[in-house]
C-alpha cells in the first residue's frame, strides 16, 4: 500500500468554500417516464429501505428488507439509533493467514476498520464513526504512535454509538477532541504554547470543525485573524505523555497555558480550552455549518433554507445533542429524492463494504486496503485535514478501473471455500443465470435498461465449457456490482 | 515495455548497454496526461473559460509524461498549445523506429543476379537466404519489383502464409507493390545506407545517426529541426514512446518528452475471455434522470474508460481490426504512436526503440522472428493510421546503427559491418528502391559498400516532408539528392 508514503498537505490545503445555501424548492425527483413516486413515511417501499440502509449504513440485508419493508421510516430509524453496535458478526478478520496487526503494520490498521464495517451488526455506528473521522480528519502520515489514532477511533465511535450513549453533544466531543493526543499531535496542539503559539488547530477548529469561514445562511465572515490568534492562544497548555502508548493521554500544564486576556469575537476573557469552545459553538454559524455537514454525509441536495434553520435551532435548544439531529436527518422526506434512481455515488469504503456484506464476506487479505488505496479512499489516511472531497469527485477513469477491478478481483479469483466462488451449473438458461448471479449479490438496484443490457448478455455469451458458464456468472456478478449502476445508492 | 521473448538474439558483452536515450539529462517536469485528452475534451478545451488544471485532470490520468526543454512549462501551458496546435490542420509527421543492435541488411532484402547470389550463399553457408521458396534448411526469397532481378525480399518479410513467410496478409511486399513509386507503391527502400568511412561502434555510429551528423552532437537532427521549426510550448510535438528521451529529439530549447505508455486497459474480468469493455460500454450510455447528477458521472465515467481503452488498443468499433502481431512491444508502440498522431494533441514526431538485433550468433533465431514482427507490425500500422483517417499525414522512417559484415562468423551469425537497410512507408512515399544497392562489392574491411550517405535521406525528409531548410539542420550539408535506382532524385511521390 502506497498511502503511507503520501505527504500531509495540511499545511497547504485549500478550504473547501463555505456554501451559501440557496432557498431551495423541495422536490422529489421524478425520473423520466414519469413513474410517479409513492413516498409513504408509514409503510416504507423496499426502495425506501434500500436508500435507508445505503444512506445510514452499508446496503440492505435480506433480513433488513424483510423486517421493514410496509413499515413506518420512523421506526427503522430509532432501531438504527437504538441498536447498540454489540459484538461483531462473523469470523475474525485475517491478513494472508495471520490475525490483524494494526500497531504492527498500517495495513492492518486499514483492515481492522474495514472489518468492523463489514461485521457490525449496526452499520450506522460505523458510517457514523468514519463521518467523524471524515470531520475530524487525522492522518496517520503525521500521527505516531499508531495507537493514538486508535484511540481517537474509539473516542469517536463513543459518540457515533447513539444507543450505549444517547445523550453525548457535539460540544462534549469538540472538548474531548481538542484535548485528544491524536488530535494535539496532528494539528501541533502540543506545540502550541504560551510565548509560542501555534495557530494551526485553533484556525482548523473554526474553518473546518465549528463554524467554516462563510455563515451558511448569511454569508457573513464568521472570524476574523485576529480571532484566530486568540483562539489559539486560549487553546495552549496542552502536551502528550505516551510513554504507555495504549493509554497516551493529554495533560495541561498551567506553565504553559497563555493566562491573560484574550479577546475572540470581539468579547474578552481569560479564555482556555474548555471556555472558548463554549464561545465558538454559541457563534449563530456554528449550528448551521454542522448540521449542513453531517446533512451532507447523507443526501448529495442540501437542505432548504427553512429546514437548515429548523434543524438549527432544534440543535442548540437540545443542548447541541447528536442523537436528535441524526435522527431529523434520517426522517426528513428528501433522504427519499429520486427514490426510482438512486442520486449519491458511494463513498469508496461503503461501496467496498456494501459489497463485501452483500456477498458474505470477510476480510483475509490486504486486497480492500489496496483497491480502496486505488479508489481514493484510505481510512486512517485523508489527503488533507478537510478529509475527502468527495461527491462527485470520487469518480474518474482511474477510479472507475479500481472499483471494477476490486468487484471482479473478489468473484473472478475467490479461493476455494469462499462465498464468493461461482459454481458451475450445467444446462443454466440465461434467465436461471441472471437470476442466480442477482441473489448472490444481494439483488441490488439496477436500472430497467441495465438489467435488460445484463439479460441480454446472459443469453449470448457462451456456454459450451464449465470454463465458459461460469466466466458467463463471474461476469453477471461483475457487471451487477461494479457497473455505473452499482456505483450509487 | 519490452517483450521477452523479442529477446533472442545473442548480444557481445560490450554491446549488451543501450544507450540511444538521453542519459545526461533530468527531465523538467513531469506531465500529467488526462483521460480527456483522448476523448475530444469532453468537459471543455484547455484554454476555454473555466477550464483549469483540477477540471482537466478530474476525469483520470492515463499516465505522465516526462517533459525535457529549456523552459518551464505549466500544465495550462501544455495543454493549451497543444490543443492550439491540434486546431490547426494537421502537419506533416514523422515517426522513426530505431531498430536497436544494427539490423542485417543482406538477410532482408538479397542480392538475386546469379554471381551475387551465389557469392552470398557461399559466404554464409547456414544462414543465407534461397532464391525462391524456402526449403527444409533455407528461408526462400520474393523478387523485388522495379530492381530488375537483382534484388529480393526475404521471405520472412513478406505476407503469406507459407512456412517462411510472415503468416499475414500484409507485409513489406504489400507496402513495396510493384516498386514503381506510383499508387501502390509505398515502401521505399534503400539497402545499403550508412556514412564514409564507417564506424563499426554501436555507441559512436547510433550517436551519429540520432545527431545527423558525424560527430556525437547534443542535439538530435529531430531535435534540431524542432527548435527552428517546432513549437515552443508544446512537448507533444515529438514523443519518444520510452521511459527515457531518444537522442534524436534531444534539442537546445524545444520543449519534447518521453512518454513510457498511457493505462487506458479498459475493463477485465479474471477468467472472462469475452469482450467485457464492449458489455461495460452498453451499461454506460444508457439514460439517466434529469438532474441525476451522481448517475450521470457515474455512466458518464464508465463511458470515458472504455473510449479511452478503445482509442488506445485499437481503433473504434465498426472499423476493421488493424492486425497488428500480437504480443510485441513494436505492436503496442505503434498502437501508441497512432493514438497520439489522431488525437489532436500536435505531435509531429515519434521516436520508438525497438529490437535486439546485435546478432552475432545463431542470427536465424534472433533475426527472423523480429523481421516478421517488423514487417507485420508496419503494415498494420499504416492500416490503422488509415482507419483513424491521418495515414496520408504519416511517414515511418525505420533504420538501425550499421549493418553487418558479408561474411558468416563461426557462431553462425555476422559481426559488426556498414551498410545497413533504411525503409520509409507511407502512402506520400515514393516507393521502390529508393537508393543504389552494393550487391555484394565490399570495402577493404570486408564490409559492404556503403551507397547511401543516410543524412541525404534525413535532407530530403525535411525538404519534401517536414518542411524547413536542411541545411540549417544537417552540419556538412548541402548533400546531394537521393539518386533512385529508376534514376529520380525524389523521396515522396508528387504532391
Amino acid at each position: 500500500m502506497t498511502a503511507t508514503k503520501k505527504k500531509p498537505t495540511k499545511a497547504h490545503h485549500k478550504p473547501a468554500k463555505a456554501r451559501t445555501v440557496k432557498p431551495r424548492r423541495h422536490r422529489l425527483h421524478v425520473p423520466p417516464g414519469g413513474a410517479s413516486v409513492t413516498f409513504s413515511p408509514t409503510a416504507m417501499s423496499q426502495a425506501m429501505v434500500d436508500r435507508l440502509f445505503w444512506r445510514a449504513g452499508f446496503g440492505p440485508s435480506a433480513n433488513d428488507r424483510a423486517n421493514w419493508t410496509g413499515k413506518p421510516l420512523d421506526d427503522a430509524v430509532d432501531s438504527l439509533l437504538n441498536t447498540p453496535q454489540g459484538a461483531l458478526l462473523g469470523a475474525e478478520p485475517s491478513n494472508t493467514g495471520k490475525p490483524l496487526d494494526p500497531t504492527g503494520n498500517d495495513t492492518d490498521l486499514v483492515l481492522a476498520w474495514v472489518d468492523r464495517m463489514v461485521r457490525t451488526p449496526n452499520p450506522l455506528v460505523e458510517r457514523m464513526t468514519f463521518f467523524w473521522h471524515r470531520h475530524w480528519a487525522n492522518s496517520r502520515v503525521s500521527v505516531s504512535p499508531t495507537q493514538l489514532l486508535m484511540n481517537q477511533n474509539a473516542l469517536l465511535r463513543k459518540y457515533s454509538d447513539l444507543a450505549a450513549n444517547p445523550d453525548v453533544s457535539f460540544r462534549d466531543m469538540a472538548l474531548e477532541v481538542s484535548k485528544d493526543p491524536s488530535m494535539l499531535r496532528y494539528l501541533n496542539g502540543e506545540s502550541n504554547v504560551k510565548g509560542g503559539p501555534n495557530e494551526n488547530y485553533g484556525r482548523e477548529f473554526m474553518e473546518l470543525f465549528t463554524l467554516g469561514v462563510n455563515h451558511v445562511i448569511t454569508g457573513a465572515k464568521n472570524y476574523t485573524e485576529n480571532d484566530v490568534a486568540q483562539l489559539a492562544k486560549s487553546f495552549t497548555g496542552w502536551y502528550i505523555d505516551d510513554k504507555d502508548p495504549a493509554n497516551a493521554k493529554a495533560l495541561f500544564d498551567s506553565g504553559r497555558w497563555f493566562n491573560g486576556p484574550k479577546s475572540v469575537f470581539g468579547k474578552l476573557g481569560n479564555y482556555n480550552t474548555d471556555s472558548v469552545v463554549d464561545l465558538v459553538l454559541g457563534q449563530d454559524g456554528h449550528a448551521p455549518y454542522l448540521v449542513n455537514k453531517l446533512w451532507g454525509e447523507f443526501m448529495p441536495t442540501p437542505p432548504p433554507t427553512a429546514t437548515l434553520q429548523k434543524l438549527s435551532a432544534d440543535y442548540v435548544a437540545s443542548g447541541r445533542k447528536i442523537k436528535p439531529l441524526l435522527r431529523s436527518i434520517l426522517t426528513d422526506p428528501q433522504l427519499f429524492e429520486s427514490i426510482d434512481e438512486p442520486n449519491m455515488i458511494k463513498p469508496p469504503i461503503v461501496f467496498v463494504s456494501g459489497a463485501m456484506r452483500a456477498m458474505g464476506l470477510g476480510i483475509t487479505s490486504t486486497g480492500p486496503a489496496d483497491y480502496l488505496d486505488s479508489m481514493g479512499q484510505v481510512p486512517y489516511f485523508p489527503p488533507t485535514v478537510a478529509g475527502w472531497e468527495g461527491g462527485l469527485s470520487w469518480l474518474n477513469t482511474n477510479t472507475a478501473l479500481a472499483r471494477f477491478g476490486f468487484i471482479g478481483d473478489v468473484i473472478g479469483n475467490a479461493p476455494n471455500g469462499s462465498p464468493a466462488k461461482v459454481a458451475d451449473v450445467p444446462n443454466e438458461t440465461p434467465q436461471a443465470a441472471f437470476d442466480r448471479a442477482f441473489g448472490a449479490v444481494g439483488a441490488p438496484w439496477m436500472s430497467a435498461g441495465t438489467r435488460a443490457a445484463i439479460q441480454d448478455y446472459a443469453g449470448r455469451a457462451s456456454v459450451k465449457s464449465s470454463k465458459d458458464r461460469i466466466a458467463r456468472q463471474v461476469m453477471l456478478r461483475t457487471l451487477m456490482l461494479a457497473g455505473p449502476d452499482a456505483q450509487v445508492m | 515495455m519490452t517483450i521477452q521473448s523479442e529477446i533472442q538474439a545473442l548480444k557481445c558483452a560490450d554491446c549488451a548497454r543501450s544507450d540511444s536515450a538521453v542519459s545526461d539529462l533530468q527531465p523538467d517536469s513531469l506531465l500529467p496526461f488526462p483521460a480527456d485528452a483522448l476523448s475530444g475534451w469532453r468537459d471543455g478545451k484547455p484554454g476555454t473559460a473555466g477550464v483549469t488544471r483540477r477540471k482537466l485532470l478530474r476525469n483520470g490520468v492515463l499516465g505522465f509524461a516526462a517533459v525535457y526543454g529549456a523552459t518551464q512549462l505549466s500544465f495550462e501551458d501544455v495543454w493549451e498549445s497543444a490543443v492550439a496546435q491540434a486546431a490547426e490542420p494537421m502537419g506533416k509527421s514523422i515517426v522513426v523506429i530505431y531498430l536497436n543492435g544494427g539490423n542485417d541488411g543482406l538477410n532482408c532484402f538479397v542480392p538475386a543476379g546469379a554471381t551475387e547470389f551465389a557469392k552470398y550463399q557461399t559466404l554464409r553457408p547456414t544462414i543465407a537466404r534461397t532464391l525462391g521458396p524456402g526449403t527444409a534448411t533455407a528461408v526462400g526469397t520474393t523478387v523485388m519489383g522495379g530492381t530488375n532481378g537483382t534484388l529480393a525480399f526475404s521471405n520472412k518479410l513478406v505476407s503469406g502464409a507459407a512456412a517462411d513467410q510472415n503468416g499475414d496478409t500484409k507485409g513489406f511486399d504489400t507496402l513495396y507493390g510493384d516498386g514503381s513509386g506510383g499508387a501502390g507503391s509505398d515502401l521505399a527502400i534503400f539497402p545499403a545506407a550508412d556514412y564514409n568511412p564507417p564506424n563499426r561502434s554501436h555507441f559512436e555510429s547510433r550517436d551519429y545517426w540520432f545527431a545527423g551528423a558525424l560527430s556525437q552532437l547534443q542535439t538530435g537532427w529531430l531535435g534540431r529541426w524542432l527548435d527552428v521549426y517546432g513549437s515552443t510550448s508544446n512537448p507533444l510535438q515529438a514523443v519518444s514512446l520510452d521511459s527515457n528521451l531518444s537522442k534524436q529529439i534531444r534539442s537546445s530549447k524545444a520543449p519534447v518528452c518521453a512518454l513510457e505508455g498511457l493505462q487506458g486497459v479498459g475493463f477485465t474480468v479474471p477468467g472472462v475471455t469475452g469482450d467485457v469493455n464492449s458489455e461495460v460500454g452498453k451499461l454506460s450510455t444508457l439514460p439517466f434522470g434529469q438532474g441525476n447528477d451522481a448517475l450521470g458521472r457515474s455512466r458518464g465515467m464508465w463511458g470515458l474508460t472504455v473510449d479511452v481503452a478503445n482509442r488506445l488498443t485499437s481503433i473504434p468499433a465498426g472499423a476493421p481490426a488493424p492486425g497488428y502481431p500480437p504480443n510485441s512491444g513494436l505492436s503496442q508502440k505503434l498502437q501508441l504512436a497512432a493514438t497520439l498522431l489522431s488525437a489532436g494533441l500536435g505531435t509531429r514526431v515519434v521516436t520508438i526503440d525497438w529490437g535486439s538485433f546485435d546478432t552475432h550468433g545463431d542470427q536465424l533465431a534472433g533475426q527472423d522472428p523480429q523481421l516478421t514482427t517488423l514487417s507485420r507490425a508496419l503494415a498494420a500500422f499504416k492500416a490503422d493510421l488509415t482507419a483513424r483517417g491521418v495515414e496520408q499525414n504519416v511517414v515511418t522512417l525505420v533504420f538501425s546503427e550499421f549493418g553487418r559484415r558479408l561474411e558468416e562468423s563461426d557462431s553462425k551469425g555476422t559481426d559488426h559491418g556498414s551498410g545497413g537497410p533504411i525503409m520509409l512507408s507511407g502512402s506520400a512515399v515514393k516507393g521502390g528502391l529508393a537508393g543504389e544497392h552494393p550487391g555484394v562489392n565490399v570495402n577493404q574491411d570486408g564490409d559492404l559498400v556503403v551507397k547511401t550517405d543516410f543524412r541525404t535521406v534525413y535532407q530530403s525528409i525535411i525538404s519534401e516532408w517536414l518542411g524547413g531548410d536542411p541545411t540549417s539542420i544537417l552540419p556538412g550539408g548541402p548533400f546531394p539528392g537521393v539518386a533512385r535506382y529508376d534514376g529520380g532524385t525524389t523521396l515522396m511521390k508528387a504532391a
